[in-house]
């Protein structure tokens, strides 16, 4: 609910903790007039206090330890954002009254000091190096003894957050992979870095469990109950400051169970620990052994810092300018298209050429040591000149130019000024451009497929012996034997014989493919796959018999009847369905016409079929009907 | 009378696409084959009568029955008995390369069911792969 007052337009949400605060009287209303930043800032808390309730929320219905954690995380974090926002907020009303308290007593000219440039600044590859005493090491009884640690990083009013790691004895430094940027860092930036831990362990008295929390609250608290609560809510005696029991002091958010995070470490980074390479950073550590969040730390950090100032990535100025070529007189004057970026001031022959990306024509450095002076008035032209001097070597080259217009050549100058002043304030940076890597989306945890070789590819099923391959190797045998001493073979034996087969089969099987027959006279072991099963129903399924003229010769001889037959009646079938083990028109759909004996259903061909139809799951692999 | 007549069609139509395997599976080659399907319509639904499995999304060590096991293409798993897909050839164990001209090799699941299964269009040619019947014999009884 809002609420609109006709004093201020600054719209405050009712129920806000914005609103709570101004009905204590901690901030006056009228301090809040609105400005645009302000309504910024404003957006920021109230979106900030929303993903606190939310985590608050998570926290109190979650009964997981590391989501509980996680929460606690975001929570922390949230508190933190919005206790920065409001301080900024304040600083800013005060600053806002101060000037116009200025304005009203003096008459202030106009502002001459220059602001230096903003700049990127990131952090990255965090490593703090663990001490642990060799007893730690050694010590077996019962479980680990962990801890969840996250760094928070502060830079002004930017707040972010590592991951979270779980910390235990087996761990030698606590890593953070993430890179955090800052993105306006103005060169006097301190980078706070705090870590926090929490003990990970079933040791809430007030429980981890919602429901334990509710039963023991609406039940009368007896005085141990009561004083191990307050133990559990408190902050920890350890810590000085926590920003966490900080933060719920000033705000009024909801009291929350669960796991707390306390101060463990922190320090502050500035300026003159930029580098372009690893460097490592002392910590100051708050809290000893005795506390339950105590993680041995070696007492170092290491990172990466690196700045990106803006005037070294993006174009501070561009326009039309004419150098004069050296020697010669008359001077003779060249056009170009300057952009000043960086260390270096860029002259292509044409605009166009700048935004092709072609080789500038020439490059004229602006670094520390370039002088710059504007030259008296030139008898030939009306404007000033630039005159640029670096050392090259030993020697002095002097570049000059000249802008179209006064106001041209007062612009430039203006850039190169504050193109100096940039370079003092952000000292190192300057010197070359540090690498800045964007973190990417982290994309989801790969699953790592199967791999190639033979013994991934070979399954074994549990549910079926090794035997019953030979079993049915050797049935099979035992049938082809049979079939060849009665002279009848199934159809598709025919294929591999190298004797004139079934009149029916109308392609004659003499090819050099299958000059050798098949030796079926020992029944090599082989253990299952799964493109065997595959194989074998397909082999079943597929047309050898399929012609239908032929004469597919049933067993009619007694002595096959109690051998179960099998792939000769399937390859009947075959011909008036290509089997699918999946349908269930397997076993009923017998064409009386072709098939005149009916036959028994092999056991271990069921199963096969079976497993291949357990195979073909589609919980185990999708499949669609099409 | 008509139905005796469709059988009869049914049985030619067997006969010649046995013939044609045989034929090709002599060249103990991987076999392509063009295979046009003629959508059934089944109350609102166009049915080709038959089921697909894999896809880039999926886990191509379960399919069983492609030579690779990394193979990550569209297989056909399943035939209907006397469905339009079976009527045209298609076998179970294919592998389908294209669908009216779209690529089928590198699809996700989903992508392949939906280029089979578009409204408009009455009749799908597939291009398709099939191991030949030696290859396949001597695989399993290896």
């Amino acid at each position: 609910m809002f609420c609109r007052t006709q004093t201020t337009r600054a719209a405050i949400a009712r129920g806000s903790a914005l609103e709570m605060e101004i009905r204590r009287g901690k901030f006056r209303r009228s301090v809040f007039l609105d400005t645009l930043q302000d309504s910024d800032i404003q957006k920021k808390i109230d979106h900030e206090i929303r993903m606190r309730d939310g985590a608050c929320k998570l926290l109190a219905a979650c009964s997981q330890r590391d989501q509980a954690l996680e929460a606690a995380k975001s929570l922390l974090t949230c508190n933190t954002r919005i206790m920065a926002y409001m301080s900024e907020l304040q600083r800013m009303k005060e600053a806002q009254v101060m000037q116009r308290v200025a304005r009203r007593s003096s008459d202030a000219g106009p502002m001459d000091d220059r602001l230096p440039c903003k700049g990127k600044v990131a952090i990255s590859d965090l490593r703090i190096p663990l001490m642990w005493k060799d007893t730690e090491y050694f010590k077996n009884k019962g479980e680990l003894h962990r801890c969840a640690v996250f760094c928070l990083l502060q830079v002004g009013g930017e707040i972010h957050d590592t991951d979270m790691v779980m910390v235990d004895r087996t761990l030698t430094d606590i890593c953070f992979d993430n890179t955090i940027v800052f993105s306006e860092a103005s060169p006097g930036f301190e980078l706070r870095v705090e870590l926090y831990s929490c003990c990970s362990e079933e040791d809430y008295s007030a429980g981890s469990a919602p429901r334990k929390l509710a039963s023991k609250l609406s039940s009368s608290l007896g005085r141990s109950a009561g004083k191990k609560l307050r133990v559990a809510m408190d902050p920890g005696a350890c810590s000085p400051t926590s920003n966490a029991g900080a933060a719920t002091l000033l705000l009024p958010g909801p009291a929350v169970a669960g796991p707390k995070y306390h101060l463990l470490a922190h320090t502050s980074l500035s300026l003159s620990h930029v580098q372009d390479s690893f460097r490592t950073h002392d910590l100051s550590i708050s809290g000893n052994e005795e506390c339950s969040y105590w993680v041995p730390l070696y007492g170092s950090v290491c990172c990466r810092l690196a700045a990106q100032p803006h005037c070294m990535t993006q174009q501070m100025m561009s326009g039309c300018l004419k150098v004069k070529q050296l020697g010669g007189d008359p001077p003779s004057w060249t056009n170009v298209y300057g952009v000043l970026k960086g260390t270096n001031l860029f002259c292509y022959h044409r605009q166009e050429d700048m935004e092709a990306n072609v080789e500038p024509a020439f490059t004229i450095a602006i670094n520390k040591e370039t002088r710059i002076r504007a030259s008296e008035k030139d008898p030939h032209s009306k404007a000033q000149s630039i005159c640029i001097s670096n050392q090259y070597g030993g020697e002095e080259v002097t570049h000059t130019l000249s802008a179209d217009s006064r106001e041209e050549t007062h612009r430039w100058m203006e850039a190169f000024w504050q193109q100096f002043c940039d370079m003092s304030q952000w000292k190192q940076c300057c010197d070359d451009l540090m690498k800045i890597e964007l973190p990417s989306p982290r994309k989801p945890a790969l699953v790592t497929s199967k791999q190639g070789s033979l013994y991934h590819e070979i399954v074994i099923d549990t549910s079926d012996d090794i035997s019953t391959v030979t079993d049915i190797l050797t049935r099979r045998m035992q049938e082809l034997e049979l079939r060849s001493q009665l002279g009848t073979s199934p159809p598709w034996m025919s294929l591999f014989e190298e004797s004139p087969g079934d009149a029916s089969l109308t392609s004659d099987s003499d090819s050099p493919c299958w000059a050798e027959p098949l030796s079926l006279s020992s029944p090599r072991f082989r253990p299952r796959t799964l493109s065997l099963d595959a194989k074998l129903s397909t082999l079943r399924g597929r047309g050898y018999g399929g012609v239908l003229q032929c004469s597919c010769q049933p067993p009619s001889s007694s002595s096959l009847a109690p051998i179960p037959a099998q792939c000769v009646p399937q390859a009947t079938l075959s011909c008036s369905s290509s089997t699918s083990s999946n349908s269930s028109s397997e076993g009923s759909h017998s064409p009386s016409s072709l098939d005149g004996t009916p036959f028994s259903r092999p056991s271990s061909a069921r199963r096969s079929l079976r497993n291949l139809r357990a195979k073909l799951d589609p919980r185990n692999w999708l499949q669609s009907q099409v | 009378m008509v139905e005796w007549e469709y059988n009869n069609y049914l049985m030619v139509v067997k006969v010649l696409n046995d013939f044609l395997s045989k034929l090709n599976s002599q060249c103990s080659c991987v076999l392509q084959q063009r295979i046009e399907i003629r959508k059934l319509r089944q109350g609102e639904h166009l049915i080709l009568g038959f089921s697909i499995g894999g896809g880039i999304d999926q886990d191509p060590g379960q399919n069983p029955f492609s030579e690779d096991k990394s193979d990550k293409g569209i297989y056909v798993t399943r035939v209907t008995p006397e469905g339009p897909a079976e009527v045209a050839g298609l076998m179970m164990g294919d592998k389908v390369m294209q669908v009216n001209g779209w690529d089928m090799t590198m699809v996700t699941h989903d992508q392949a069911r939906k280029r089979l299964t578009k409204k408009n269009e009455d009749v799908v040619r597939l291009l398709v792969t099939r191991k030949s019947l030696e290859q396949a014999v001597k695989h399993s009884m290896m």
